[in-house]
């Protein structure tokens, strides 16, 4: 989740340094595009490695819960969106590499990109919330 | 007129990315209709999910590189507004067809 949060920000960043690029920031953008790239991809490993490994425990308890739909809608479609989030994070740093300063085109094909970025990453952080949850109603729901 | 080119990666990679992202729907469709395929992805690297990211990565990857050596080396000749409006496209129809698909077949 960091490092979701992280690549959220430096996208942000990035398309606020893209609105306004000149040759003072082109260095900046270029390196924001990579970072959130690199954030992207530390939050795709560490939940790539939770997910595989100890995701089986908590998808038992929601299911048996009161929200199974945290399972059966919201992680099977991050589980899969969130490949499409990468590659298009991967792609950043390729779009960014042009001229944006005297190519407004490049310009408007990095805002769309970095649009996607956060649109998706933000998603993805909002899927994992209803997961979350759906584990915690089912442990409230749980007889005690 | 305005410059709207871009580099040969940024197009061969960008038509990569949409030609990925619509497989990486299609194999969502595929996995959850097929026990088989399902099975088989599961066998490769003994969890469904890391064949799945896998086959996408390595055809991007590859798919990019392939595309840039294209038309003589130069990659494919679509301008920036080209390449922008078919990546949109092309990622929002497949995010679409994932949240779409469970909806209905979930």
């Amino acid at each position: 989740m960091l490092f979701g949060v992280a690549c959220v920000i430096s996208t942000v960043w990035l398309f606020v340094d893209v609105l306004n690029a000149n040759e003072g920031n082109l260095a900046r953008i270029r390196w924001m595009s990579r970072a959130a790239a690199v954030f992207m991809w530390l939050a795709f490993v560490a939940g790539g490695y939770w997910y595989v490994a100890d995701y089986g425990a908590d998808k038992a308890i929601i299911l048996k819960g009161p929200w199974p739909f945290a399972h059966d809608y919201f992680m099977e479609t991050k589980e899969h969106f969130v490949i499409t989030l990468l590659l298009v994070a991967t792609y950043l740093p390729i779009a960014a590499s042009n001229n944006l300063v005297v190519n407004p085109g490049a310009r408007r094909l990095v805002l769309s990109v970095a649009g996607l970025v956060a649109v998706l990453a933000l998603l993805a952080e909002g899927h994992g919330a209803i997961i979350a949850m759906g584990v915690k109603v089912a442990m409230l729901a749980r007889p005690h | 007129m305005e410059n709207s080119r871009v580099s040969k990666h940024t197009n061969a990679f960008g038509l990569s990315l949409v030609l990925c992202s619509i497989l990486n729907a299609l194999l969502v469709i595929a996995k959850e209709k097929s026990k088989a395929v399902s099975a088989a992805m599961q066998r490769i690297t003994g969890h469904h999910w890391l064949t799945h990211v896998a086959i996408i990565f390595i055809l991007f990857a590859v798919g990019g590189w392939l595309l840039a050596r294209t038309n003589g080396g130069q990659g494919p000749s679509l301008g920036a507004q080209r390449i922008n409006s078919t990546i949109l496209t092309g990622v929002v129809a497949s995010v679409l067809i994932i949240l779409g698909f469970y909806l209905i077949a979930g």
